[in-house]
């Protein structure tokens, strides 16, 4: 129960259509957990409740060791959020947004924010209604590490901006994170980005958490396999078969989790060969793993 | 194995030597492949190990904080801090409190064989792709041949 994110049996429910349902999820303090699943998955709802602005049905919501429902002001004080859309007064200047913003912080830092200023050359003069996309971005996420935060929430916080913004804003969050130690709980499409900086992955499916692993224990147990001669069926195989196709070849293709390489030995005890063992990377892995929990087991 | 403490430096010789070693990294950090199934720590580690084995950092040489190296190679810190603890097990460099992480003398012998092991690592790789490709052991033993011949003649 020592995670920054502790969330147990959540059950949240908006319309007739989507539930989010027996959600367990944890993030260990000083991770930082990348947050993936498709549009419409349940992943900007999750945030939202872990930051007490909508209301479960059931289960329970910790954030820093306290219930958020009950101490949500207390909680929010050390946590740093850069929601999907901004939210702020598009009327002020960059300036103004800032002295608005610090007085809700006791631990507010002026330094680093003057710092973060110029490193992403912001013009401090300039309304926020009239600001790029990307200068948008970075004063989300100026605002965000100036609180001097422990914890980080970020809802696809670099998705649709350039690479050289995008570079600036996790730069200046990992320079944030080695400084403070602080915890990371980001989402988004940019999955070659969270596969650098990540050290732990949850997957979100259709309100479910399809799976919840450190990064390198993900990569590393999803494989695809070349596999010849193997009988139609196969009695309890040491990995997690997730999908056999047959191919135009006498090759077929698996997917397989919680792969070793010890394995390869089962193969012989079927009466098949294995030809090749190939890597995934992190996308390829998390659209392999959707393709199959999507399809209906028979 | 001898340890060399480093030397007591002034701040200008240190941000120079930081500097350096950061110019340097730019090159040897060159080939990181987050997508690769080799984690990131043990790619960064193996990038220091060989530029420790080839010479290019020389013993003393302080590497770039972990802070400094997470940030320019956008990479958790945790997985710098990992590199530099596994680099540090294995006698290749030494961390200070406070002070840094510093390339430590390392024996010819040590460095000798840290090369045999990137060159068996080599072939390993070379020989798992030609298996891909098809390339049979004689084509690909005329193929060195052929090459290191063309090289050194």
């Amino acid at each position: 129960m020592n995670g920054a994110i502790e969330i147990q049996q959540l059950y949240y429910r908006a319309g007739k259509t989507f539930e989010i349902k027996n959600l367990d999820l944890h993030v260990a303090r000083g991770s930082i957990y990348g947050f993936l699943g498709p549009n419409g998955s349940g992943k900007t709802t999750t945030i939202r409740l872990v930051l007490g602005l909508l209301r479960p049905l059931a289960g329970r919501v910790t954030v820093l060791g306290r219930d958020i429902l009950r101490e949500a002001p207390r909680v929010l004080e050390h946590v740093g959020y850069v929601p999907e859309q901004p939210h702020l007064d598009p009327t002020l200047t960059v300036r103004e947004t800032l002295r608005f913003q610090a007085a809700f912080y006791t631990t507010w830092d002026w330094p680093c924010a003057e710092q973060l200023i110029r490193q992403f050359e912001l013009d401090e003069r300039g309304t926020f209604g009239h600001l790029s996309k990307g200068q948008k971005g970075k004063v989300m996420t100026l605002l965000a590490l100036a609180q001097r935060p422990e914890l980080l929430v970020l809802d696809e916080p670099t998705d649709g901006l350039d690479p050289v913004v995008r570079r600036q804003m996790l730069s200046a969050l990992l320079d944030y994170v080695s400084q403070r130690q602080a915890t990371v709980f980001i989402s988004s499409h940019l999955v070659h980005e969270l596969e650098r900086i990540c050290d732990w992955i949850g997957v979100m499916d259709r309100g479910r958490l399809v799976i919840e692993l450190p990064m390198e224990r993900f990569k590393n147990g999803i494989k695809r396999l070349r596999v010849a001669g193997a009988p139609p069926s196969i009695a309890s195989p040491p990995f997690a078969l997730l999908a056999r196709e047959h191919q135009n070849g006498a090759l077929e293709t698996w997917i397989v989790r919680e792969w070793e390489p010890e394995m390869a030995e089962y193969f012989e005890t079927i009466g098949a060969s294995l030809h090749d063992v190939i890597d995934l990377d992190l996308e390829e892995g998390f659209v392999e793993l959707l393709r199959t929990f999507r399809r209906p087991r028979s | 194995m001898a340890t060399v403490s480093p030397p007591r430096l002034d701040t200008a010789t240190r941000l120079y030597q930081c500097i350096i070693t950061l110019i340097h990294s730019a090159t040897v950090f060159d080939q990181l492949d987050p997508r690769s199934p080799t984690p990131l720590y043990a790619q960064i580690a193996n990038r220091l190990r060989v530029a420790i084995a080839a010479g290019e950092l020389q013993p003393t040489a302080a590497l770039p904080s972990v802070r400094q190296l997470a940030t320019k190679l956008r990479v958790n810190p945790a997985t710098v801090v990992q590199a530099y603890r596994d680099l540090e097990a294995e006698g290749f460099v030494e961390m200070r409190q406070g002070a840094g992480t510093f390339v430590r003398e390392v024996p010819p012998q040590t460095r000798a064989r840290e090369r045999a092991s990137q060159a068996a690592a080599l072939v390993r790789k070379l020989l798992a792709e030609a298996g891909r490709l098809g390339v049979s052991l004689q084509e690909l033993q005329a193929a060195i041949a052929e090459e290191i011949g063309v090289g050194t003649s």
